[in-house]
């Protein structure tokens, strides 16, 4: 047993590293000196002033917060108006692993950046997460595999998806099977899996 | 917790058997359990039960509610409310389920009343789980778990208290952006 | 590049996301270094930058210092979460497999990985050695036991293995026995066997 805490962002988490890496359009309102590399687009030595370059939000948050600021951050395609109205239609059928793998918490972040649509993005994230809620409940509790449409699912969505599959497995389990059988780890038959493959992978 | 667990807390109930020994009262942390005279009835913890079942020194009684009519009643009643009803065990389903894989020459129609809890425990998961969703989906801040026991609550940990945390991060957010845009405006 | 450095780094992480993947890969001592020498590089840029006020009249100087010192900052995270994740699923090998790793798991780490594990076993060892005196094994009964013997059967062809009595029994594929549960727990979890349910 293993004492199981909700997610929060942290320093040491890869979940928000990769989910503020995702590309935010950035405008500079300032000559940068040096960093025209940034800029796939051009060879110059300098960023000029008026380049809109795609950037990681990590750093078009410092950009963002200097005084007085470097660039002005837009919106990516995903939270612009049009896709917003998209997920308040029916937000139960985007893929959002292929739109944005890291919607909400990407989402989050950019609402920090005091844009000027931040509440409205908001909205759109408590939303689209309350009606997309019952599709990862019944795929939870369901099936004891996985579903292949568990696959359209954000990554902060899939990890709750997994915990409950683990939870709903589990019963499944005891319901059928009785509680008090000892199984093999986790680690271990995965390990033993991966053995297997790559043994049939050699013959 | 493990399915297991559960199973683990709800052996500590009691439950009726007669005995075909005698012995004194036998001290345990939990409490004292007998005297033991061989041919009255005597409550016990179920996790005893079973392991005197096992070693053929006692019959069990199963509990009243272990029967197909009062089961089906039972269903009826939860299906005709909108609120859980009241089992007749905290721990229903952890209960049927060790009695009668263990008891099943002494107690009649064992796979009817198998399928009458199986009916029973269905009606509830779903209803338990449809009044999550609505819970999510209308934003409600509490919720009564009223007569929901420990096996069912502990079906929808850690899904429900994640998707809750997870909620209340969005609307952090949100709340602080708009905190920013009535800031701005002044 | 701070750029393409820092995305470097994010494929350092990617392998290590809960639930895509089980086990640890080799261990990028390589990649690490790269990172390393571009931190240096920003750093150094960003000394020299600082230090020759001549070349900035009009104040931008600052900007180009603050992108980069981002950027080694964020270089420093991504590292600190590499060693950190890759610690973290090591400790819970450690549950899992028990004090001796796989060869094929141990051939992907790096040595002060291996160092790392074994202290941490040591570590747990001398705990579970203290606990109420006479020491409880912590990684025993993780389900709550039922009986105090279980019936399982071999999965492998294991060999000879010397049962509390002193009786010694063999171990061989399909092979079916009686064993004290505290005794097979172990090899179940280890998947030398399986329980049998009735």
């Amino acid at each position: 047993m293993s004492l199981c805490q909700s997610y929060v962002p942290n320093y040491f988490s890869i979940q928000d590293i990769l989910a503020t890496q995702e590309k935010v359009p950035c405008k500079f309102e300032m000559q940068v000196k040096h960093l025209g590399f940034l800029d796939p687009g051009s060879d110059k030595r300098d960023i000029e002033i008026g380049t809109s370059i795609e950037l990681p939000l990590w750093m078009a948050s410092v950009l963002n917060s200097q005084r007085p600021s470097i660039a002005e951050v837009g919106l990516p395609k995903i939270f612009k108006e049009a896709y917003r109205d998209i997920m308040k239609a029916d937000p139960c059928v985007v893929d959002l692993h292929k739109l944005a793998q890291y919607f909400y918490e990407f989402g989050m972040c950019l609402c920090m950046l005091k844009h000027r649509e931040s509440s409205e993005i908001s909205s759109v994230l408590v939303e689209s997460f309350k009606q997309r809620f019952r599709q990862i409940l019944d795929w939870a509790q369901h099936s004891t595999i996985e579903v292949p449409e568990s696959k359209k699912l954000d990554e902060t969505e899939k990890m709750i998806y997994h915990m409950g599959r683990e939870v709903g497995s589990s019963l499944y389990l005891w319901l059928t099977e009785g509680g008090s059988l000892i199984t093999a780890a986790d680690m271990v038959i995965q390990h033993k899996k991966m053995k297997l493959t790559q043994k049939d992978l050699l013959h | 917790m493990d399915p297991s667990e559960v199973e683990f807390i709800a052996e500590k109930e009691l439950v009726s058997i007669v005995p075909n020994f005698t012995n004194s009262e036998v001290h345990l942390i939990s409490g004292d359990v007998g005297p033991f005279r061989a041919g009255l009835p005597v409550n016990v913890p179920i996790w005893m039960a079973l392991n005197l079942r096992q070693r053929q020194k006692c019959r069990i009684i199963a509990p009243d509610w272990l029967d197909v009519e009062k089961l089906e009643a039972l269903k009826e009643e939860e299906k005709s409310n909108r609120f859980f009803t009241k089992m007749p065990s905290e721990h229903y389903m952890v209960v049927a389920q060790l009695l009668l894989s263990a008891v099943d020459d002494d107690i009649p129609r064992v796979e009817e009343i198998r399928m009458a809890v199986k009916d029973l425990w269905d009606v509830r998961i779903s209803k338990l789980r449809s009044s999550v969703d609505t819970f999510i989906k209308t934003g409600g801040s509490h919720a009564r778990l009223d007569y929901l026991t420990t096996m069912e609550i502990n079906s929808v940990r850690p899904l429900l208290p994640h998707a809750l945390d997870f909620i209340d991060r969005l609307q952090k957010a949100s709340e602080g952006a708009s905190r920013r845009d009535m800031a701005s405006q002044d | 590049m701070p750029l393409t450095l820092t995305q470097r780094c994010c494929h350092l992480l990617a392998p290590l996301i809960p639930f895509t993947v089980v086990f640890i890969h080799l261990s990028d001592d390589d990649g690490v270094r790269q990172v390393f020498e571009e931190m240096r590089g920003l750093y150094d840029q960003n000394v020299a930058a600082a230090n020759d006020s001549t070349a900035d009249p009009d104040g931008t100087a600052i900007s180009s210092i603050a992108i980069r010192h981002a950027a080694l900052e964020r270089n420093k995270r991504c590292l600190m979460a590499y060693v950190f994740n890759r610690s973290k699923k090591l400790r819970n090998m450690r549950w899992q497999f028990g004090s001796i790793l796989p060869p094929e798991i141990k051939a992907n780490l790096c040595e002060p990985e291996i160092q790392w594990f074994n202290s941490y076993s040591k570590c747990l060892a001398r705990y579970m050695k203290s606990i109420g005196g006479q020491g409880l094994n912590l990684a025993q009964d993780v389900k709550p036991p039922k009986s105090l013997y279980v019936e399982v059967r071999s999965l492998i062809d294991y060999g000879k293995f010397e049962l509390d009595n002193g009786e010694v029994v063999l171990l061989k594929k399909h092979s079916t026995h009686l064993m004290s549960r505290a005794q097979c727990e172990p090899l179940i979890i280890q998947g030398v066997l399986e329980q049998i349910n009735h």
